[in-house]
């Protein structure tokens, strides 16, 4: 028997997913404790939640390796694939939850010092702990509809902690766009569910691939790819359906903006992709997505040239960022997904990076607005330097991790015949150095406007940044653990879907 | 049995309606409605789809739509909870005046 047995009598799930559900549903009852007795119990649960997901998925990896096929099959009472919904994990979800835990353990260890002076802690964890898990549903899912409900799970988390300063106008309002835009995208998910049931008479990936992948093109599925687009775009902010993230990511508290931008997108990128490898021939969406990823990186790009909110030029820059994966995605080949997938770890790194130690300068300061950021570098010279590593890396400057995962991405648009990518993408890059040495420029150099003070980060926000920035460089030098990794798990995307079919049939 | 073809008018129907309320409603409770319809929508196809073919009702998309109902309920209550408080803010549910955030 494979898998974790909850109860003894066969209800299995992915042991990540089981630790950060039920560890979000017990936070509250920790929390009631903790006012009890210290408040520093509630600080130690989440911790603890958080490093023992990433045990857990360092566990689902050692399980993944020892199946014969590398799909690992999780259902529940006796209930078999097709009838059920299941997880068919692999080495890409190990691997996207492996970068989810490893963010989302950095943030909660930055976000018990950033969240010491608030009130409703409490909400604050458990909020977070549920939206970790509904990601570790979505990249574990294997069928339609399992995703489906860990992506609710997902956005709803996501909705509240956007407006969880509700004693200001901007996050309720940031809030409520995301609100409106993403469950008008859930609407069209579910549209597309119904298609894909009406085609093929399940929602099982394997089933689904076997049933309606090399199909000639119909009506039916343009519609269903539209909707697919539509329903799993709003979340990874594709252009023209971006609109909600520069206002939403900004106005969460900076812990989550770091988590929206690092991850999340990240995870409907995923969504995305797995559902497209599944159901179509990468030939049929070469183009459109071609076409996407154009779109995505330049406007993100001109858009964050003329931001005066550092917050809200970062928002930008993960909307540019997302169009780089893309490229990636359109190529069709293992050596491009694994730039997207490579992408997507050290774009998690160098964001969630970015976003930590702008919040650290925003948290001292007070202000957002880069011009009256000007000679913080001074205030606080730790912090200002983890900035740089992470603007460098984002531009994709040689020595740092954002770099080789851009030069995968742009190399193999080559090798797919669409030459034009990597010519935008790189000018794209050097577009984006515009923006970035600003802000570095802006930092370092200038006397201090007066009023703003600001003093060296707390020692705990401040050392997750240095990790960070420490982990960013050493990737940019020695990129092979990382790459290693990447690379068995995007050769299961195109290779391995035969293995899938076979573990369900 | 049904025909299809009824239903697929319906929702396409419905879809218009819920994205013509999303754009030229401007209370915000309206705009919640309309993503009500647009779920609805959905799920009525989805219900219609388990009718045809096999000549018997499938009970996997029923299954599924009541686990689409319930989870489009918790978006709506969410979404009315950041109504209050965005009434509490601005005093109106007008949505045309949630402009504060330039884009």
């Amino acid at each position: 028997m494979v898998g974790q047995e909850v109860f003894t009598q066969g209800l299995q799930l992915p042991l990540p997913m089981i630790i950060s559900l039920l560890g979000a549903v017990a936070t509250p009852f920790i929390g009631i404790l903790s006012e009890r007795t210290s408040a520093k119990l509630k600080d130690a649960w989440f911790l603890l939640i958080s490093l023992a997901s990433l045990i857990g998925v360092y566990q689902l990896y050692n399980m993944v390796k020892s199946t014969p096929n590398g799909v690992l099959l999780l259902y529940s009472w006796g209930q078999a694939p097709p009838l059920s919904g299941c997880f068919e994990v692999d080495m890409l979800g190990v691997y996207m939850a492996f970068g989810i835990a490893f963010l989302g353990l950095l943030v909660a260890i930055y976000s018990i010092s950033y969240m010491e002076h608030e009130t409703r802690v409490t909400e604050f964890y458990t909020l977070v702990t549920f939206m970790i898990s509904g990601m570790f549903g979505i990249v574990l899912a294997g069928d339609l509809f399992t995703l489906f409900v860990f992506w609710e799970l997902m956005g709803l988390s996501s909705y509240v902690l956007v407006s969880f300063l509700k004693q200001n106008w901007g996050p309720i309002e940031a809030g409520f766009k995301y609100l409106v835009m993403s469950a008008t995208a859930g609407a069209f998910l579910l549209l597309s569910m119904a298609l894909l049931y009406g085609l093929a008479g399940t929602l099982n990936f394997a089933l689904l691939a076997s049933s309606i992948r090399g199909n000639p093109l119909t009506g039916w599925t343009i519609v269903l790819f539209a909707t697919l687009i539509i329903g799993f775009g709003v979340k990874s902010a594709i252009v023209p359906l971006h609109t909600w993230l520069p206002d939403a990511h900004p106005e969460a508290p900076s812990p989550i903006s770091a988590l929206l931008s690092g991850i999340v997108i990240e995870t409907g990128l995923y969504a995305m992709i797995r559902l497209l490898y599944v159901v179509f021939e990468p030939e049929l969406f070469k183009v459109p997505i071609a076409a996407l990823a154009l779109v995505t990186m330049t406007v993100g790009n001109v858009m964050a040239l003329r931001q005066d909110d550092l917050k809200r030029l970062l928002a930008y820059s993960s909307i540019a960022q997302v169009g780089y994966m893309l490229i990636g995605v359109s190529t069709g080949l293992t050596y491009g997904l694994l730039g997207t997938f490579l992408h997507v770890f050290n774009h998690s790194m160098m964001k969630g990076m970015a976003f930590l130690s702008v919040g650290s300068i925003v948290h001292e300061t007070g202000t957002r607005d880069i011009n009256d950021l000007r000679g913080v570098g001074r205030m606080m010279p730790y912090t200002t330097l983890t900035v740089i590593v992470a603007f460098l890396g984002l531009g994709g400057v040689p020595g740092t991790s954002g770099f080789i995962s851009k030069f995968i991405l742009f190399s193999s648009s080559i090798g797919a015949g669409l030459g034009i990518l990597a010519i935008f993408g790189v000018l794209n890059s050097a577009l984006s150095m515009a923006y970035y040495l600003r802000v570095v420029m802006v930092l370092i150099s200038g006397e201090p406007v007066e009023g703003v003070t600001a003093k060296e980060a707390p020692v705990l926000m401040l050392g997750v940044t240095v990790i960070m920035a420490i982990i960013v460089i050493v990737l940019g030098f020695f990129p092979d653990p990382i790459m290693g990794f990447a690379s068995e798990a995007s050769s299961t995307l195109l290779k391995g879907l035969a293995n899938y079919i076979g573990a369900v049939l | 049995m049904y025909p299809i073809s009824l239903f697929i008018v319906t929702t396409v129907l419905l879809f218009v309606f819920g994205l013509v309320a999303l754009t030229i409603k401007r209370d915000l409770v309206r705009l919640l409605i309309g993503i009500e319809i647009l779920f609805n929508a959905a799920n009525l196809f989805f219900v219609a789809l388990s009718t045809q073919g096999m000549g018997m009702i499938d009970p996997l998309p029923q299954s599924i739509v009541m686990m689409a109902l319930v989870l489009d309920g918790t978006v709506i209550a969410v979404g009315l909870a950041l109504a209050l408080n965005v009434f509490k803010h601005y005093k109106t549910f007008d949505i045309r005046k949630l402009r504060r955030l330039k884009w």
